[in-house]
């Protein structure tokens, strides 16, 4: 499918494709109630609570008022619906204000101010600098007279650098006001999402007659929400609107999350309808058989002789009603409650917050906390989220001197101070091409400062730091540059950039002084780009090693390298350059191989170092996470050498020998199935061994794999704990986030950037950092904080207690409701099997509402171990990970118990009250008050640490109970007038309830205490360690102990003896993380680039030492 | 707690507080094995002696129990091949005299008050359909007398209201006993023995029976149409209805003492149709401790619950002893003992 944009054309096209009206709206005002409540209702537990309070309409088989069912039911929907609906405004007011922002668009050949949603495929649309592109255009015009012009595309792939964008060629020297009437057509494709690609053609109409059809790029488009940066004006025409745009298409709908333990709890939910349908089967059969058999002969109860139609049904519905308690309808309420708490401690929490920024942690989706505690594969984003992504130039070694590494930073060292200003000819040179050799673009503010826009961090680093040596990059205009060092200004004429390629790994510039006239060749690149390019006899020798022993700190190097041209040499490549340049096939590897031709025989000057620090704590949190049984996976839209130095830099992969690298790479389908399978194949050799094995594949080979070799890719991932995906788009985050999904994996997505919102909403946890990169990936998230390291915090406690306290409260919200329900079917057998009800409406209401849910509630302040036990045991998290807290044994453990108890309280109600004391209100209040004290005893069992609210509420709610009671005990008109204060005045009532307490209560105990003892889990160990005081301290200090023991253990797959090898011998250690930080050996920029040349580069490096 | 939320927000470092950070200072006992076998001791010497103080009083009650209905019916209805049937025709006869005579003998000095019990078996009150049938509204008002909640299918006669309707007043209890002593009749005391609340609060006392058992179907006993509903303490005994199929009533109580050995004759009125459903009827004269009637149930459950629990910790003890193992060891830690496994 193709589509024809018209290139203001205002009659035509308007129709066919949709305006640009952006809606991210799920409800319109008419469609809210109907397709909210058919949203609600499309949840099981719903249906069944609707069709229960419906049967409980017919007066015939209602055992209680149906008021206490519609009151709790049409709170909590309309509860839920207003949620959605606040939200639902929200996005629309958004919307709203993106779709009413003014926009110039040329109509009629004539500029009008139009609102955004106008805009349709074919306008004209004009921006000026700092516009946001309002839909995906392709460029025609722009200030610039050589049609280029900046965008900054954060909010599209989360890259913060300034990218370049061309006219296409035919559009160039188009005159500004000739732009207005410009008509033609552009061939492109139907929308799609990919961000990287837009292959379309133009062809213009006359005037602008240009026979050829002129080939376009995404170098040509502005995308829709990109920035216009550093261009006075530029002028496109639309050809994606709306919703169909790149964006728009990417944009994935998200979907409402649910959690693992709601899963559990929802398959818990419909066994217990399933043995509830069981027991009304059975009770419905029995209780008709009964009816038929003896009842008719009660005189007394008078069944007519002949019933309605549906009598055979009434007894079975009768006791559906009466077991429709067994599906507690106050666990969704109470869920959400401390749902919602859970959230609140989140937000809360001191310890989660960024000092720096004051940002706090947010959890903006509140009902996901438990699934923080079971979380199986994170998925993180690398710049802005492991880095602070923040370069800075660090280091440099210059003719054969180190600078910086005294004191850690270059821009302070006293000696690069007094060779810069005593006019050392290196350090000069150095810093010239630190200055000059960029496309860095320099904006001078009105109060004279100056500040940088690049495409690359590096680059702006380094011209940030040649300007605090007093190198200034003062002025580009046109292709003239101006330096100004110490108070003198001098001046360079670009002549050509030979642009950064990752083939190449190295830019080059090729600059003529304007006073001298002499040309040079300014290059900086990576080692094995530059090194091997030196003239003869320079002694390269030095220099590697600077880069080696940079590397080894975490830096990133660059090589900076030099060469003055001959006159004739330059005019001659000069030609070939521009020859090459305008080829249309394969241009650039026919550009690359022409530079080439000019780079070589350079001058090396120095090495620049440069870091992205890791954010705080990074290395720590991801071991600490790692030993928790997380497993990590780094998606990244970063070059693959940056992302495995970052990777090994935060323990991400372990160095060799420990850890093992394995690439997949490759073009075209053979490569990378060859790849794939060998990758495979060492896999699973090594799976059962204690490597680190991590696999690293790029964006090109991840498509391959995804779409033709998926099966194979989706066992790599199950195997594999640990993952470097380097230059990947948005969707295919999303994609990899969705195939963990569909192994059953819990996955927790973190980025900072636009580029990680699709993986974050599909993720099963969304986590934003609020950072340098906008707020975009923070708001799409369910949590954002402001730092990685916050992760540790957020999952080991948050999740963990999260997820401990849900177990306990849902699982006890069925005891009890089964507890009491138990006994309705017991209390069934003796009133023949008639479903009578043993409870009063105002009993059975207030025990759900009342009696049973508050003391449960408090449990959210429930902690089984401490922090830092949590802490220093992450390995604790398994718990959670694994499920063993709700799963269907726990569960099983539960139902056992209500119906144990079930039994004590009935049996001992009935033969307590017998004969003269059967009164049927006292009988259920007594069996009634028997299940609130067990209760009681069953939480304070269960609660592991009592604050005084805990001890308020449990045993606060007893008091509750006598006191509700004795009020409606007061009240004449109540049913059970009287009863409470008669019942509490007989000793022999507080004798039962005691004999109920240690009947139920004992046996539980006896077992507990056993399992605590001689079964215990690991959290019991932990937890007896923890309070009995005397161990914990030598906890903490056996594990490094046995780790390190480990360490010696494992067997080492590559037999270099260890003290050579370079990972292990830092050659500074100046910091207490040296070790950590120490790398591989390895070159910055491409290394590991295949196995083999991973052991040539050790051998090397063993050559060295 | 919702005002420190909005201003933290804003401020940088928020005010701390122990509950927002989940920091209340908190007991965390454990289960130690001093506490557990403690707790289990203290238990079984606690439950012991209230068990055996509980089965004590209730052995001092002494309590006659007779049941009457299958003796009580004539000689010649009881056909042993069709004595069912001959029974219910017997009830069912209105013509046939009913009276019938037993003797008991008193196993134990009985001091009053001496409570006298009519007890039925199998006699389903709990049911639902019996259970509703009623309308505490209609008893409490005379205003309110066609208000007839659940009472179908007795609540009207020709359109008439009945008072009291529903079949639970309608199915009263109608047998009668007279007593005396070594042949001297003594008087039941029949006043008082419904709930004072029941009197009071639940049945009006203007509210005066109507249309009650006029219909061709005659269920229990009829009342006196001149006596309000709150005195007739008999209906009110029957309309507590009973929790299980097998209970008491309070029929009257006995204000005379009763020597061991006493010679007791009953006059029974055998009027009550339990023959239908092959329900037992019973008449039981009991006195009562402070734990109320004979009830050896919970007294049993206490010695047994209270053995129990010595003999679980006696066990727990010997475990501990046998094979003692050292709380919160660091060695079970699995991940201390293996390099973790993946």
């Amino acid at each position: 499918m193709k589509r024809f944009v018209y290139i203001n054309e205002d009659n035509l096209a308007h129709d066919l494709y949709c305006d640009n009206r952006i809606s991210n709206r799920k409800y319109t005002i008419w469609n809210f109630l109907p397709k909210n409540l058919w949203e609600q209702f499309s949840r099981f537990m719903n249906q069944y609570f609707l069709l229960i309070a419906c049967l409980q309409l017919w007066s015939l088989i209602t055992p209680v008022n149906p008021a206490s069912t519609w009151g709790p039911l049409i709170f909590i929907f309309a509860v839920s619906a207003t949620k959605e609906a606040w939200d639902d405004y929200n996005r629309y007011l958004s919307d709203k204000k993106a779709n009413e922002k003014e926009v110039w668009i040329v109509k009629q050949g004539t500029k009008k101010l139009i609102q955004a949603q106008d805009i349709r495929v074919g306008n004209l649309v004009w921006l000026r600098e700092n516009d946001e592109v309002p839909c995906d255009l392709v460029l025609l015009g722009a200030a610039d007279p050589q049609g280029i012009c900046y965008v900054e595309t954060a909010a599209l792939d989360g890259e913060t650098d300034l990218k370049t964008r061309l006219i296409p060629p035919a559009c160039v020297g188009i005159d500004f006001e000739l732009l207005h009437k410009i008509k033609g057509v552009i061939e492109c494709p139907s929308p799609d999402k990919d961000i990287r690609r837009f292959d379309a053609n133009m062809r213009l109409f006359p005037p602008f007659l240009d026979n050829d059809v002129c080939p376009l790029t995404i170098k040509n488009t502005l995308l829709q929400s990109c920035y216009l940066r550093n261009t006075e004006w530029a002028c496109g025409v639309a050809v994606y609107t709306g919703n169909e745009t790149k964006l728009g298409m990417s944009r994935g709908i998200p979907e409402p999350k649910l959690t693992a333990v709601d899963a559990m709890i929802d398959k818990l939910t419909g066994a217990i309808f399933v043995f509830q349908i069981v027991v009304v089967i059975v009770l419905g059969i029995a209780g008709n058989v009964w009816k038929d058999t003896e009842a008719r002969k009660l005189w007394y109860v008078r069944y007519p002789k002949e019933g309605p139609w549906y009598e055979l049904l009434v007894i079975p519905l009768r006791f559906e009603l009466l077991c429709s308690i067994m599906i507690p309808i106050s666990i969704k309420v109470s869920l959400d409650l401390v749902k919602s708490l859970y959230a609140k401690f989140i937000d809360w929490d001191d310890q989660m917050v960024d000092l720096e920024t004051g940002i706090r942690s947010h959890a903006a989706n509140t009902a996901i906390s438990e699934d923080l505690g079971q979380v199986e594969y994170i998925l993180t984003d690398k710049t802005g989220t492991l880095t602070e992504n923040k370069m800075i130039f660090k280091r440099c070694f210059v003719s054969g001197t180190f600078y910086g590494n005294e004191n850690g930073d270059a821009l302070t060292d006293a000696e690069l101070l007094s060779a810069v200003s005593s006019g050392s000819t290196d350090v000069i040179r150095f810093l010239k091409v630190m200055a000059i050799c960029n496309t860095v673009i320099p904006v001078q503010s009105k109060n004279g400062s100056i500040s940088y826009k690049a495409q690359s961090q590096d680059e702006e680093a380094l011209v940030r730091a040649a300007a605090r040596l007093h190198m200034v990059f003062v002025n580009k205009n046109g292709n003239f540059v101006d330096i100004k060092f110490n108070a003198s200004t001098i001046q360079y004429e670009v002549l050509d950039i030979l642009e950064f390629t990752s083939d190449r790994k190295r830019m080059s510039i090729v600059v003529k002084d304007s006073q001298s006239g002499k040309i040079i060749l300014l290059s900086k690149g990576a080692d094995e780009a530059i090194l091997p390019h030196a003239y003869t006899g320079q002694q390269v020798r030095t220099y590697a090693e600077a880069v080696e022993q940079y590397a080894q700190l975490g830096l990133r190097t660059l090589c900076l390298a030099w060469r003055e041209l001959e006159d004739e040499e330059y005019q001659e490549w000069a030609v070939m350059f521009k020859e090459a340049n305008s080829s249309l096939v394969d241009r650039e590897w026919r550009v690359a191989e022409v530079c080439q031709r000019l780079e070589h025989d350079f001058e090396i000057i120095g090495v620049a170092a440069i870091e992205d620090r890791l954010q705080d704590g990074v290395p720590e949190t991801i071991e600490t996470l790692r030993k928790a049984g997380l497993n990590f996976w780094m998606l990244t839209g970063d070059k693959q050498n940056t992302a495995i130095q970052i990777a090994l830099s935060c323990n991400f992969v372990s160095p060799e020998p420990k850890g093992q690298l394995l690439m997949i790479n490759g073009k075209t389908e053979d490569e990378v199935c060859r790849n794939l399978e060998r990758v495979l194949l060492t896999m699973r050799i090594t799976s059962s061994e204690p490597k680190d094995v991590a696999f690293v594949i790029d964006g090109w080979a991840l498509e391959i794999a995804l779409k033709h070799y998926r099966k194979a890719f989706t066992e790599l991932a199950i195997l594999s704990r640990t993952a470097i995906c380097c230059r990947v788009t948005p969707s295919q985050k999303a994609q990899l986030v969705e195939l963990l999904k569909s192994c059953d994996y819990r996955t927790l997505a973190i980025g900072d950037g636009g580029n990680d919102v699709r993986m974050i909403q599909q993720a099963d946890i969304g986590v934003g950092i609020s950072g340098r990169e906008g707020l975009q990936a923070a708001r799409a998230a369910d949590y954002s904080i402001g730092k990685f390291r916050f992760l540790k915090r957020l999952i080991l406690v948050h999740g963990r207690y999260s997820y401990n306290r849900t177990a306990f409260l849902s699982q006890y919200s069925f005891y009890k409701s089964l507890l009491i329900c138990f006994i309705q079917i017991f209390f069934s057998f003796i009133s023949g099997v008639s479903g009578t009800s043993l409870f009063n409406s105002v009993s059975l209401m207030a025990y759900n509402v009342f009696y049973t849910s508050v003391p449960v509630l408090v449990s959210v302040l429930d902690k089984d171990l401490s922090e830092r036990t949590v802490m220093q045991h992450p390995q604790i998290l398994f718990y959670c990970q694994a499920g063993r807290l709700l799963n269907p044994s726990t569960f099983a453990g539960w139902f056992g118990r209500s119906l144990f108890h079930a039994i004590v309280v009935f049996v001992i109600t009935i033969h307590s009250y017998a004969f003269e004391k059967s009164e049927m209100e006292e009988v259920s209040m007594v069996a009634l008050s028997g299940c609130i004290w067990l209760q009681a005893f069953v939480v304070a069992l269960e609660t592991n640490s009592f604050t005084i609210l805990q001890h308020l509420a449990i045993w606060g709610n007893l008091v509750g109970f006598y006191v509700i009671n004795w009020i409606v005990s007061a009240l004449p008109s109540s049913g059970m007038y009287t009863i409470m204060f008669r019942l509490c005045r007989q000793p022999s009532y507080w004798i039962t309830m005691i004999l109920i307490v240690a009947g139920g209560m004992g046996p539980v105990l006896a077992l507990k205490y056993f399992r605590y003892t001689y079964r215990s889990s690991k959290i019991n160990i932990l937890q007896q360690a923890e309070r009995l005081g005397g161990p914990i301290l030598s906890l903490g200090n056996i594990e490094p102990q046995s780790r390190s023991l480990e360490k010696d253990l494992s067997p080492l797959s590559i037999s270099l003896p260890k003290n050579r090898n370079p990972v292990y011998e830092p050659l500074l250690s100046d910091s207490p993380n040296s070790t950590r930080r120490s790398f591989g050996p390895g070159v910055p920029f491409d290394f590991f680039q295949s196995q083999s040349r991973l052991s040539s580069s050790y051998s090397r490096n063993c050559k060295d030492n | 707690m919702s005002s420190g939320d909005g201003a933290s927000k804003k401020s940088k470092k928020p005010r701390y507080s122990r509950f927002t950070q989940q920091e209340l200072p908190a007991c965390k006992p454990i289960l130690t094995p001093a506490l557990v076998m403690a707790s289990f001791i203290s238990l079984g010497i606690t439950f012991i002696p209230i068990g055996v103080s509980h089965l004590s009083a209730s052995e001092q009650v002494v309590e006659i129990r007779e049941q009457y209905d299958e003796i009580c019916v004539p000689s010649n209805y009881t056909n042993p091949t069709t004595a069912h049937q001959e029974r219910i025709r017997f009830i069912q006869d209105s013509r046939t005299d009913k009276t019938c005579t037993r003797t008991l003998t008193a196993p134990h000095k009985m001091k009053p008050p001496i409570f006298v019990y009519y007890q039925l078996d199998d006699f389903y009150q709990n049911h639902r359909r019996y259970v509703k049938s009623r309308s505490d509204k209609q008893y409490r008002k005379p205003r309110s007398e066609t208000e007839y909640g659940d009472c179908d299918p007795e609540s009207t006669f020709n359109n008439m209201p009945i008072v009291p309707c529903g079949l639970i007043a309608w199915s009263l209890f109608n047998d009668t006993y007279r007593i005396s002593v070594n042949d001297i009749a003594i008087p039941i005391n029949k006043k008082d023995i419904a709930w004072k609340s029941d009197k009071t609060h639940k049945f009006g006392s203007d509210v005066f029976p109507k249309n009650f058992q006029n219909s061709d179907l005659v269920g229990g006993a009829k009342l006196n149409e001149s006596i309000p509903l709150s005195e007739q303490e008999d209906l009110l005994v029957w309309m507590r209805t009973a929790a299980l199929p097998t209970f008491r009533k309070l029929y009257g109580r006995i204000e005379t003492e009763i020597e061991a050995r006493d010679r007791i004759t009953v006059v029974i009125q055998n009027n009550y149709n339990t023959y239908s459903f092959r329900g037992k009827k019973n008449l039981v004269l009991s006195t009562t401790t402070w734990i109320g009637g004979k009830n050896p149930f919970l007294g049993q459950m206490y010695i047994i619950v209270g053995g129990l629990c010595l003999f679980l910790a006696i066990a727990f003890i010997i475990v501990y002893l046998i094979k003692p193992r050292p709380l919160g060891d660091p060695s079970y830690l699995s991940w201390n003992k293996n390099p973790p496994a993946h």
